[in-house]
């Protein structure tokens, strides 16, 4: 027999964020007045330590068997508040959290009386719900503790080596014969003046020496199956299919530059792009006594809105080569915004300015127009069109997101951006993780980074994918699938079929053939319990009759 | 960013877990309206929990639709997280439909509370196995094919799960007739609102199944009621 | 920090913990303690536009939560004066008056120098007014007033009518005290002051030093009537700002002060903005610039759509001066790009966004740690080894490197640590816990 139901529920005013806006004192008295509700607190801060000590007071003092704690946002706040429950004595999972903060203050700032009326909704709904909710324990499951990055330029050797110089064993797995991605192709790397090929050949020599890299060149991943701590991936090299598995994957598969085709007369010899300009350096073949460069060329417009962040330093990093090797070389850079944001590239910035280069503003309702030997532009200051002398101009276009990108983000299930770059969880507090545990990003394929960000970001996410590799046994939300009423089952397969992780399985048991849950592949979705016209499978904590009861808590309330 | 105080929220981890009874029990509690939001297509953080959604809110929403619902009461969008603005526009547009519509029975095709009764014999339906089957197997069948290879379109599934509605509701309402009293094919057709044929056909296909029974003649009209024995069984079977 | 010994893999650190003079280990954090302390201090965590008590947490979700004693302002512990209300409320008897400094020494194989930065002081740019214009602030200061925690609640309450408010407040209780004082004189000597007041100016008979004072009082009193009618009148009429500029680069990018872009203020410029709009469609902004440096993911986007959807217009140009009207409202002088001409606008409100700089210690603790700085103050890193400092088994992090946004920030903190843990679990440590394990 069940022990008696005995809820309390907390209150939380986030300071002003939700007492300024709804009627806390009313809402607290609200609750007293709901089932199986024996306690209630209002707190300033439930999360503050003082409001998380009286929750683990109450559930010993109260003798409470459910917590609900009405405040903000789940996303946030639950793992504290579920800890919390485990910290005075109950099982997390009789915990339930109402955000009246998100929901309600935050909403309907203007709507004292109606914002208040619909919080005390929700939490009459919470404390519905909350009555039915089970204990739940988390799942456990061994890490392989091996990793897989994919993506041979900075990023890619960085993530790698700092993953192997932890002992980890990594693949690193790069498309191209050869290590060292889109340095290859540059020509000085700024600010440190260092040759960007002689650099990724270093890094390239380090990874091919290192015991605990297992480097496949010439290689693409084909498929990947399974999940955090167990993936089990194919890799088609030159010599067939390498198939291994791996308990995390980091993406640095990098981007590419914009052709600039049909764009400002582009050619290839007297109209070129930055990256056909630093081969020149890097051959010795540049020779110009004008030369134009022209900013965000397929970029900041309306098919690519996007800021490619990088560019306008590349153009003053190549301007000020130009200047270094030939002085007398006149170098005028055409722009819309100069991004030289930070210490060392507005420091760049100032060094170009010094050397003589000139900077002229151009309004993209006004572009510039590239002639047989000049370039026409409005200048917005004098307000008039100048001819500029050329003998060279260069286009200075965004990187754009690599043309594989669709194809991993499908193999990996994780997600792109509207510009195809991948996208990472959380734009401030997950910015080196994908929003699918155990799968980390990092360089360009994140978003354009200079070479400095990119080996940070490559160092971060190997940092990420490095602790659930150091942990060895990964534990994983209850919040899963259950077959609740095995002799319901069929065995129809039916939700096997639909499993987006494999999930699920059919084995033969004494009683024919019956589904099987693998809770660690689960994530909780849902699919097979909406699906199941036996009604045999559930997911913990969102059963049928838990929304059922919200469902009427809300509309017979 | 401010919207509607008139909306709630039920949290579920994924619209994947939308099952189409839930969309029944709104109604059958009273709500005006219900807005299924999920994550974009191809954008689903359980990979293809929306599409999944996508089946079963339109299939709740033909059952509905047949029960009496004006089917505009529900709404199928999609969000991610980081768009609250596009939140609150789907929020804010469909608040202003069903505000236009006003509450529940005023702009369906019936009126209170024959529409509620309709609605649960609607709900009976959607949580047993023929709809629940085909809908299930609705990404292979259009995808992959059936196991005879035929593949089909979306156009044509919606057509096959709109006939097997009509049927599977009739059939409910029926059973759920019978169990009040006796019936005859002629009361039933009456309170149907059906051509009688219609319902003989589904009366004698339940006989058929054991389901019905035969409980005596009044005038010329034979009487048929739930069979003692499947009574029970009327609860899973059909 | 008071001293760092050792080197790379066994360094040895020795730290001085401050007195709290509250127990951390009793201390709930219930706040009664601050709710009793008669002491008010300016609050530095609302950008000095609060108030908050002697015994205080820095923020309400500060962790651990726990209360500190400021001893300078402390009537007790700073002032030798009788106090102790604290430690006679607190319940969980955690106030300690003789808590001393603790020294604490630890073992580290790494070091991570995460100590970010300051925001520039904009008073010793005096064309700018902050220190003279009381509705110039900084984005800081700004950010507290949009916070629903904030001083305000995060309603735009300009700070030149809040200083009215004050200003109003104190004028009603000095009338009522004045009015007090008078009106027992006259009910005393069954005389009404007007009569008083005409008795002692035409110097007529019988004025004695009592009547001379209360014709002083009345007439005081009458004066402060007026003051105080007319700001009531004033503060009636007061709205929240609707009309805000932001001026860029204050600080940053001016070869007077700091060279280098500060990397994230226009990006916390436009998302002010933009949030001031959505607590107030009413408000209108000005963003000068010299480039809108958005150049993260979505920045560009986010910027275009403040344009559109939040009233921001974007300026181009420096701002030479900022000036006052008689009604408090800052006037911006600057060149307009597009006239060529110096032209003004009036604003309600104007926002400095600050520079970014080495916090004012930085110098100090590079001595300590023996690490380089660069030439603007920071930590000095190498561009292809972005973490480490000059110093093998230390590295840094965050703004204390350099200018950068949160997602940067948050993304080098995990760099770093990667870093350190080459060097306090490298690859024999692992193998070695794998071979025990």
């Amino acid at each position: 027999m069940a022990d008696k139901i005995r809820i309390g529920v907390f209150v939380c005013d986030c300071g002003s964020n939700i007492a300024g806006y709804l009627d806390v004192k009313e809402l607290a008295e609200y609750a007293k007045t709901l089932p199986n509700v024996v306690y209630v607190k209002e707190n300033l801060y439930t999360c503050s330590e003082s409001g998380i000590n009286e929750i683990k007071d109450a559930i010993g003092k109260e003798n409470l068997n459910r917590v609900v704690v009405a405040s903000c946002t789940p996303r946030t706040h639950e793992p504290l508040f579920r800890g919390t429950c485990g910290e005075g004595g109950l099982n997390p999972y009789l915990f339930e959290m109402v955000n009246i903060r998100d929901q309600c203050s935050w909403v309907h700032m203007q709507e004292r009386e109606r914002g208040t009326d619909k919080a005390k909704d929700l939490i009459r709904m919470g404390v519905a719900k909350a009555a039915l909710l089970e204990p739940q324990e988390p799942i456990q499951s061994q890490m392989n503790p091996n990793a897989l990055v994919i993506g041979g330029g900075i990023s890619g050797m960085t993530a790698a080596l700092a993953l192997a110089n932890r002992g980890y064993e990594t693949t690193l797995v790069e498309k191209s014969p050869q290590l060292g991605g889109l340095l290859l192709r540059l020509d000085k790397l700024a600010p440190s003046d260092m040759d960007a090929a002689t650099f990724a050949n270093q890094q390239a020599e380090l990874v091919k020496k290192h015991p605990k890299i297992h480097l496949l060149t010439s290689a693409e991943v084909d498929a990947v199956a399974g999940y955090i701590g167990h993936f089990n991936v194919f890799a088609r090299t030159a010599d067939g299919e390498e198939n291994f598995d791996v308990g995390v994957i980091v993406v640095a598969t990098g981007a590419q530059v914009l052709q600039p085709t049909g764009m400002y007369g582009y050619d290839g010899k007297t109209v070129i792009n930055q990256l056909e300009l630093e081969e020149r350096f890097k051959a010795g073949t540049f020779s110009a006594q004008n030369v134009v460069m022209i900013q965000c060329v397929g970029a900041r417009n309306e098919e690519r809105k996007y800021c490619s962040r990088i560019c306008c330093m590349v153009a003053i990093k190549n301007a000020i080569a130009i200047k270094e090797l030939s002085p007398s070389t006149g170098v005028r850079i055409l722009y819309r915004d100069i991004q030289a944001y930070g210490m060392e590239n507005e420091a760049l910035f100032q060094k170009a300015k010094e050397l003589g280069v000139l900077f002229i503003k151009y309004d993209p309702n006004h572009p510039p127009r590239v002639e047989s030997d000049k370039v026409m532009v409005q200048h917005h200051l004098l307000g008039r069109e100048l001819a500029l002398p050329q003998d060279l101009v260069v286009l200075s276009t965004p990187l754009i997101a690599g043309e594989d990108n669709e194809t991993i983000s499908k193999l990996l299930r994780v997600t792109l951006d509207e510009n195809k770059f991948f996208l990472e969880g959380h734009v401030k507090l997950k910015p080196l993780d994908f929003a699918t545990d155990g799968i980390y990003l990092c360089g360009n394929a994140h978003y354009p980074a200079t070479a400095r960000e990119a080996i940070s970001q490559a160092l971060g996410a190997a940092s990420r994918a490095s602790i659930p590799l150091s942990k060895g046994v990964m534990t994983a939300e209850p919040i899963v699938s259950t077959l609740v009423d095995e002799d319901a089952c069929r065995g129809c397969g039916l939700c096997v079929a639909l499993c987006p992780y494999g999930a699920l399985e059919i084995q033969h048991t004494e009683k024919g053939r019956k589904v099987k849950v693998i809770p660690v592949a689960c994530k909780g979705c849902g699919v097979c319990a909406a699906t199941c016209y036996q009604h045999a499978l559930s997911i913990n904590s969102y059963t049928d009759q838990q929304v059922t009861e919200q469902i009427k808590a809300f509309l017979r309330g | 960013m401010q919207y509607s105080t008139d909306i709630r929220i039920i949290r579920l981890m994924c619209t994947g877990r939308v099952d189409p009874t839930m969309l029944a029990d709104a109604f059958l509690e009273g709500a005006d309206g219900v807005v299924v939001v999920g994550c974009h297509f191809g954008d689903c953080h359980y990979i293809s929990g929306n599409y999944q959604a996508k089946v079963k809110v339109g299939l709740a929403t033909r059952a509905l639709d047949y029960a009496g619902l004006n089917p505009e009461r529900i709404s199928f969008s999609q969000c991610s997280s980081a768009e609250g603005d596009r939140f609150v526009s789907i929020i804010t547009g469909f608040d202003q439909k069903i505000k236009e519509m006003g509450p529940l029975g005023s702009a369906d095709r019936l009126p209170l509370p024959k529409l509620t009764e309709k609605i649960a014999i609607a709900k009976t339906a959607l949580g047993k196995e023929k709809l629940r089957w085909v809908v299930g197997k609705f990404t292979e069948f259009t995808t992959t094919g059936n196991k005879y290879g035929e593949k089909f379109t979306d156009h044509e599934m919606w057509r096959t799960l709109d006939t097997i509605v009509m049927d599977e509701l009739a059939t409910f309402e029926i059973l759920s007739e019978m169990q009040k009293a006796p019936a005859a094919v002629k009361d039933l057709a009456a309170r149907l609102e059906l051509p009688p044929p219609h319902v003989l056909k589904y009366v004698l296909a339940l006989q058929r199944r054991g389901i019905v029974s035969l409980a005596g003649i009044e005038g010329n009209s034979p009487l048929y009621q739930v069979a003692e024995k499947s009574a029970q069984q009327t609860a899973h079977a059909a | 920090m008071e001293q760092v010994s050792g080197e790379v893999g066994a360094f040895k650190a020795t730290i001085r913990k401050k007195a709290r003079y509250v127990n951390q280990d009793l201390c709930t954090g219930c706040g009664s303690c601050a709710e009793k302390c008669p002491t008010m201090v300016v609050d530095a965590y609302n950008a000095g536009m609060g108030k908050r008590k002697a015994i205080y947490k820095y923020f309400p979700q500060g962790i651990p939560s726990v209360f500190t004693i400021d001893a300078p302002e402390c009537r007790q512990l700073g002032q030798g004066k009788k106090c102790g209300v604290c430690a006679k409320v607190c319940q969980a008897k955690a106030i300690d008056f003789d808590q001393k400094d603790a020294i604490i020494e630890i073992e580290a194989g790494a070091i991570i120098l995460a100590t970010g930065y300051d925001v520039f002081d904009p008073s010793v740019i005096p064309e700018y007014g902050y220190t003279t214009i009381n509705n110039v602030v900084t984005a800081l200061e700004f950010e507290r007033l949009l916070s629903a925690s904030g001083p305000t609640a995060g309603h735009l309450d300009r700070p030149s009518d809040l200083l009215m408010e004050k200003d109003l407040e104190e004028g009603e209780k000095e009338v009522k005290k004045l009015a007090r004082q008078v009106k027992s004189l006259e009910d005393k000597h069954g005389k009404t002051s007007a009569d008083v007041v005409a008795a002692v100016k035409s110097g007529s008979a019988a004025v004695d030093d009592e009547l001379i004072q209360w014709a002083q009082a009345a007439e005081k009193l009458a004066a402060l009537e007026e003051r105080v009618a007319t700001l009531q009148k004033k503060t009636a009429a007061v709205q929240t700002a609707k009309k805000l500029a932001f001026i860029q680069c204050v600080g940053s990018r001016d070869f007077r002060f700091n060279r280098f872009c500060s990397s994230y203020c226009c990006m916390h410029s436009v998302k002010e903005a933009m949030i001031a709009n959505e607590h107030d469609n009413a408000v209108n902004s000005s963003i000068f610039c010299m480039d809108l440096r958005a150049v993260g993911r979505g920045f560009e986007e986010y910027k275009l759509r403040g344009g559109k959807q939040a009233n921001i217009k974007y300026v181009r140009g420096r701002v030479a001066e900022i000036t006052e009207d008689e009604a408090n409202n800052p006037i911006v002088w600057y060149e307009s790009t597009t006239t060529q001409k110096v032209e003004h606008e009036t604003f309600d409100m104007v926002v400095l966004a600050t520079a970014c700089v080495p916090t004012e210690g930085t110098a100090k603790v590079a001595e300590l740690f023996g690490v380089e700085l660069e030439s603007n103050g920071f930590f000095k890193t190498h561009p292809l080894a972005p973490l480490n400092t000059t110093r093998p088994g230390i590295f840094t992090c965050g703004c204390a490197q350099g200018p950068m946004d949160i997602p940067e920030s948050v993304a080098q903190a995990s760099s770093a640590a990667a870093r350190a843990a080459e060097v306090v679990a490298p690859l024999a440590t692992v193998e070695k816990q794998k071979a025990v394990g």
